[in-house]
Order: structure tokens, then C-alpha cells, then sequence
């Protein structure tokens, strides 16, 4: 997947104009988000369901070697085989060679970020290994070779006429409609008739329980559970922050998951893998691969102020509500993460100065920090990457601002602690932008703020300034308030 | 009688001063005793914002030693009051400062909230014949957690009727320098919040947030457009401190 994040703002131009994806993304924060507020409440204590998945996701992630240790020794003696890759090229091989070893000429894969991530289905294709989404929205991202608009929903934003000319195109189905459901049975059926010849079936990993080894799906489409039961191998690709450590607190997290991401109490499938299958039981995979795939996660976990990142359980509410991301679309984000909590975790992996536009495109609103079921404080964090940036941190690659910033910063720095150089600079301002200024109004500062004064006006500094009129006032001359 | 210092941040200082002369006039009516620190500047907000922390450090360390001494210290400007409350600690972390910066914080207040939760008092005997609507400015409702202190005061406004404002909790689109660097997004966040004001039928829309009333007005002001946002200071303290 190209990685386009340094082409934030042409995108994000291109889409803000984009009328349907508009009135769909327009949608999220009254309905979607509502439908979150309205299925919190059906717990005892909304605040304290959501301080305990917090908790868990804090300990989770303070224990996470720990955890993770505990969780392979689980898995393995459960029969499953968990593999380590260091980074993407690793993952890949990894995927590939176990591919290649069983003579699969397809695979059928279940939602996961992760191989998008990793860049996995280019990869296969490389390798004349068919990659076969099973996910609709994946399968309709995929035939039309677009990255995920929305984590959840990767092709939400498309139209159901591209859709129907689409699957009429791809021969996936006959009849001319544009009935969802017609559409969603002509994709069943397509896919179906994939799965009951499959090797290998390949899915992500929402949750991986230390105490017991196990792996947990939550889907609505069912289509993961037919990766996990229909292949004689099994892929299950999955990060290290998936850890939680026991099946309560998994359970728990599934309660804020389901709730935080689609507005449901739970959702219409939830598989629990632990090891392939047994002696004397009829479905399952007969080998279960569980790959955990590091790509910066170490990193990221070493350093205490972005750490917690790693607790985020993706479920896109973060997205659903955030001014920004509802007006933009997941595009603009440029990778497989987008809205806010691609934005907190792109720049850690791609590198502060390849990711410039994500940590600073926010108006520190905090609607993601209080919904967000793990506890992450993002607008904190974007003000961190941003003073990494501007102090060009090596380890998050940050670039350092333009010299006329810093020179303008540096004089700031200098004023607010002195009282005469900032009411001399205020009087100055004052005296330069005079000429801009009409019946109290700046319509605009020559070059200044040219984004601000494209359609917004902005008072004058004041003939008298609250100091100037307190000083007044204290002299009796100002009539007392 | 009470005491409070007023800490009176730099775009009001400097834009809108009305709303710090509308913030005396009701406290001392109220019977409140204000004094202002003439030496105070600027939160160190927009430092933080843009990366450079460092600076903002130094405001920080400067308003400790400015207010250190302040019993109460109210501000009509929530977003600054939630950079002392929330940031002066993690900023001086490692700093002597640090214990002075905790204290500090819980001595600082939002002016609703100093009304409402400290002064127990919802009635300033103001008066406003319309209908006004309330604006939820983030670091106010998501910042400080303050949304019934602003509508208790206002529910006492004689003449007044609250209507309901659709996605009040919504940002406006301000966020400092977002709206210059991002301002294709940010126009369209305003103009969310302006619809919803004009649908909601309201004469004014009232904010707690000096950044959320400089972006509404100047937006306003540009279209031409007859209606206005006033801080709530400004209408509690009467017609008078209404202009800029």
C-alpha cells in the first residue's frame, strides 16, 4: 500500500469537496456516535465500564512482555505455533514462506490493519499468491484498489451505483441492482464458493489472552469465523499491544469494543481460538500460526510518553466523532490508519517528518481522549510530537521548523517573561497593522494568516487594551463598571 | 468580602478587552474585590501548541511567580485556565516550580465556575430580552468538565430563553494556528457551528472560550451577518460591554 502521508493536505482539499463522502461522513457523529452514547447506557455505570476497560488496557500494556511471554508459552502448549517477526519484511517472508510450503495458490483473509500495514497484499500478489479479501468492505476496497476510508468501514464512503457497476464488471453478479442486500448475497455467494476450497485462511487478531493462550475475533460478517474453520492452515497476524491478560478482562474489552465501535452491545460473531483443532472435534484449522509482528512497537513501548499508543483496541470511535476526520474522510491520513488514532500511531511508525500534517491537523477538541476506551490522551500527544518535531528528535525523526518559526518563537519567548518588551511589541503591532484595520475589523495582514482571512475577519488590537482601561479604571477616569 | 486576581489572557487583553472589563464589572457587583496583576502576559498556550515547550515553560514559571501568592485567581477564558490546570504540572515536572505548579491549579478558576461552584451564586441580576443558545467550547466542557455552571447563570437571565443548539458540543474550528494552516477544514467547522446557530433560532450564541467567540465573529462579521456571539460575561454584565 502506498504510503501517501506527506499528501495530506491535496487530498484532504480533494475530499472536503467530495459531496457523497460528505453527507456520509456527516452522519457519523449523529448517528453512529449517538448510537455509542445510547448503548453505553445499557451498562450499570457507563464512567465505571469505561474507567475498568482503561484500567485493563493500562495493565495490559504496563505488563506487556510479561504478557506476552505468558501468552506464547499458553498458545504453544495449546498446539498452536507463534512466530515472532521483527518488522514488515519479516511478517511478509514469514506469511509467504508458510504459503508457499503448502502449495497455496490463494489465501482468503479476514479484516486485519496489520497486513495492511505490513503491506501484505502486494506482497502475495508479487509472489502469484491470490490474495481474496472476505470482508465486504475489504473485498470492495480491494477490487477497487483504494485504501480503508474508515478502520472499520475500509469502503463505506463508495456508492452503491460504483459498487453495483463494480460487482456487474467482475462478474461477481448478474442481475442490474443497487438493493444492498441483493448486493451483500451476490458477495456472500462469490465468497463462499472460495472458502470450501482453501489451504490457508489468513485474519487479524482483536484480542490475544495471556492466561489461556487464546485468540479472539469480533465480527459481524462471519466471515472471519470461516477463515478460522474452513483452511487446514491458519494465519493469525496480530501486533503485541493485543495482549490482555485474562478471558475477563477480554471479555470486558469485547463490552467497550462492540459498543465504542459499532453502537452494539455485541457483535453478531465472536470467535475464541485456542490452538487449532483437536483430536476428535470437526471443525478447525489442523495447524494454527499466530504471528506477532513488532514493527516499532518495541520502540514505541520503550519510550514512557508513547507507550500508551499501544493500548488503543481499534474500534474507531475516535474516528466517528472527531471534527476533523468527519469532514475529511480516512483518505487524507494517507495509510492504513486515519482519524485519530492513525494519527497518533503513523507518525511513531513512518517518522515525524513523513507524517508532519497528521500530529498537527487537530484542534485539540478532546473528543477523542473522552471516548476513547483505552485511555489514550491523542490531543496530549500530538502536542508531544510536535515539540519532538521542533526540536528534531532522532528517534522519531523529527525535521525541525522553518527558521522564520523559530525566529518568531524565540522573540515570543522572549516577550512573555518581560513585561516592556511585550507591551512595546503589542504597541508596535498595533502601529504596523493600523493600515489593515477598518471600524475595529483586520480584513486581512498582508501575508499573514492568508488561511485565517480567506473567509474570516479578526478585531484590531484594541485602541485600549484591558491594561490600558484597568489602569484607567483605577485612576477614575474610566466611568467604574 | 472576597478577594480574587484576574488573570486575563492575551487575546482578550489585546482583541476583546470588553469581556475582561464585563468579568470586573460583575464580580464587583457581586461584591467580589478584584485585583490584576499589571506584570501578567500570556498562558504560554500558544508555545505549547506549536511544539515549543520550552517557551512555554517559561510563561509558565513566570505566571507561577506572578499568581504563586494568589488565593482564587479567575479567568473569563476557559482554555486558559485548562493550560495552567492541565499542562503547568507536566511542563515543569522536573522543576523546583513542580509542587507550586500543582497548587496553583486548584486555586484557578474558569468564571462560571468561580460563580456557580465557589460563590454558590446563579443569579447576578442580569437581564437579556431573546433567545440565547450555548455554545460547549472544548477545553470548557471536554477541558474543565464545566457545562452546567454556564447554563445555571444563564437560566437566571431575566427575559432569557435557552433553545436548544444542535451539536453544541461540537468544535468551532478554531484550535490557534489549525485555523490558519488548516483553514479549508476549519471554515468548514464554523460554518457547522454558525448554521446550527442560525437554525437554532437564537439571538445570540454564548461562549465561555475567547477563541471560540474571535473565530465565530470574525466568521460572522465576514458574512455579514446580523447576528452575534458574546462571551458570557458579556451578557451578564449588560449591553455596555457588548462591543468588542
Amino acid at each position: 500500500m502506498k504510503i501517501r502521508t506527506e499528501e495530506f493536505n491535496s487530498i484532504a482539499k480533494k475530499e472536503i469537496n467530495n459531496a457523497y463522502a460528505r453527507a456520509f461522513l456527516g452522519l457519523l457523529p449523529p448517528i453512529i456516535a449517538m448510537r455509542r452514547v445510547q448503548v453505553m447506557s445499557s451498562f450499570p455505570n457507563p464512567d465505571q465500564a469505561l474507567k475498568l476497560s482503561r484500567a485493563i488496557r493500562s495493565e495490559s500494556i504496563a505488563r506487556l512482555p510479561d504478557l506476552l511471554e505468558e501468552f506464547e508459552q499458553k498458545a504453544t502448549k495449546s498446539g498452536a505455533k507463534v512466530l515472532w517477526a521483527k518488522d514488515a519484511q519479516e511478517a511478509r517472508k514469514l506469511v509467504l514462506s508458510l504459503i508457499r510450503d503448502r502449495g497455496a495458490t490463494f489465501v482468503t483473509k479476514g479484516k486485519s490493519m496489520v497486513t495492511e500495514e505490513i503491506g501484505l497484499n502486494e506482497a502475495l500478489e508479487q509472489a502469484q499468491i491470490e490474495p481474496i479479501e472476505t470482508d465486504l468492505g475489504e473485498f470492495i476496497a480491494q477490487q477497487l484498489n483504494r485504501p480503508p476510508f474508515h478502520i472499520v468501514g475500509p469502503a463505506i464512503n463508495v456508492p452503491v451505483e460504483e459498487i453495483r457497476d463494480l460487482f456487474l464488471r467482475e462478474g461477481i453478479m448478474k442481475e442490474d441492482t443497487t438493493d444492498p442486500v441483493q448486493l451483500g448475497y451476490a458477495a456472500r455467494i462469490y465468497l463462499r464458493d472460495k472458502f470450501h476450497h482453501i489451504k490457508v485462511g489468513l485474519t487479524g487478531v482483536n484480542m490475544a489472552v495471556a492466561e489461556t493462550g487464546t485468540i479472539i475475533n469480533v465480527e459481524n460478517e462471519g466471515n472471519i469465523r470461516f477463515n478460522k474453520s474452513s483452511p487446514i492452515t491458519q494465519i493469525s497476524i496480530m501486533t503485541p499491544e493485543k495482549v490482555v491478560p485474562s478471558l475477563r478482562d477480554a471479555m470486558h474489552i469485547i463490552r467497550l469494543l462492540c459498543r465504542s465501535c459499532t453502537g452494539q452491545k455485541i457483535s453478531a460473531y465472536v470467535t475464541l481460538d485456542t490452538g487449532p483443532k483437536k483430536a476428535g472435534e470437526i471443525d478447525g484449522p489442523e495447524e494454527l500460526y499466530i504471528i506477532i509482528v513488532d514493527n516499532g512497537r518495541s520502540e514505541i513501548y520503550a519510550n514512557p510518553r508513547t507507550r500508551e499508543v499501544l493500548r488503543c483496541i481499534r474500534c474507531g470511535a475516535c474516528l466517528n466523532t472527531c471534527p476533523v476526520y468527519t469532514k475529511i474522510g480516512g483518505y487524507p491520513y494517507g495509510w492504513a490508519y486515519s482519524g485519530p488514532m492513525g494519527q497518533i500511531l503513523n507518525p511513531l511508525l513512518l517518522g515525524l517528518d513523513r507524517t508532519q500534517d497528521l500530529y498537527r491537523a487537530c484542534t485539540q477538541c478532546g473528543t477523542c481522549r473522552d471516548i476513547c476506551p483505552g485511555g489514550i490522551d491523542h490531543p496530549a500527544l500530538f502536542l508531544y510530537y510536535r515539540s519532538c518535531d521542533v526540536e528534531g528528535n532522532e528517534k522519531l525523526a523529527g525535521k525541525k521548523r522553518p527558521r522564520s518559526e523559530r525566529i518568531s518563537f524565540s522573540l515570543w519567548g522572549l516577550a512573555v517573561k518581560n513585561k516592556l518588551l511585550w507591551n512595546t511589541a503589542l504597541r508596535l503591532g498595533r502601529f504596523l497593522t493600523k493600515k489593515y484595520s477598518s471600524d475595529g475589523w483586520l480584513t486581512n495582514l498582508g501575508r499573514l494568516f492568508p488561511g485565517w482571512f480567506k473567509e474570516r475577519d479578526f478585531p484590531s488590537i484594541s485602541d485600549s487594551t484591558f491594561r490600558e482601561r484597568w489602569k484607567e479604571m483605577r485612576k477614575g477616569k474610566y466611568g467604574h463598571p | 468580602m472576597s478577594k480574587v486576581s484576574l488573570f486575563i489572557p492575551c487575546l482578550v487583553d489585546m482583541f476583546a478587552p470588553s469581556i475582561g472589563m464585563a468579568t470586573v464589572a460583575i464580580l464587583e457587583r457581586l461584591g467580589v474585590e478584584t485585583v490584576y496583576h499589571d506584570e501578567q502576559t500570556c498562558c504560554g498556550q500558544p508555545a505549547l501548541n506549536a511544539g515549543y515547550g520550552n517557551y512555554a515553560l517559561e510563561a509558565a514559571r513566570r505566571f507561577i511567580s506572578i499568581f504563586g501568592d494568589d488565593e482564587v485567581i479567575v479567568s473569563p477564558a476557559g482554555s486558559c485556565v485548562y493550560m495552567i490546570k492541565r499542562y503547568y504540572p507536566e511542563l515543569l515536572e522536573d522543576d523546583p516550580l513542580y509542587p507550586m505548579a500543582v497548587d496553583l491549579s486548584s486555586r484557578v478558576y474558569e468564571l462560571s465556575q468561580y460563580l456557580v461552584d465557589v460563590l454558590d451564586i446563579t443569579d447576578v441580576g442580569a437581564q437579556y430580552e431573546g433567545k440565547v443558545a450555548y455554545h460547549e467550547s472544548c477545553h470548557i466542557l471536554r477541558g474543565l468538565g464545566i457545562s452546567r455552571q454556564p447554563k445555571v447563570l444563564l437560566s437566571k437571565v431575566k427575559g432569557t430563553e435557552i433553545v436548544p443548539l444542535f451539536a453544541a458540543e461540537m468544535c468551532c474550528g478554531f484550535g490557534g494556528e489549525f485555523a490558519d494552516r488548516y483553514h479549508y477544514i476549519s471554515e468548514e467547522m464554523v460554518k457547522d457551528k454558525v448554521n446550527n446557530f442560525q437554525a437554532s433560532g437564537a439571538d445570540v450564541l454564548i461562549t465561555c472560550e475567547p477563541g471560540c467567540y474571535l473565530n465565530l465573529n470574525g466568521f460572522l462579521h465576514r458574512q455579514q451577518e446580523n447576528k452575534k456571539v458574546l462571551h458570557l460575561a458579556q451578557l451578564l454584565a449588560g449591553p455596555e460591554f457588548q462591543g468588542l
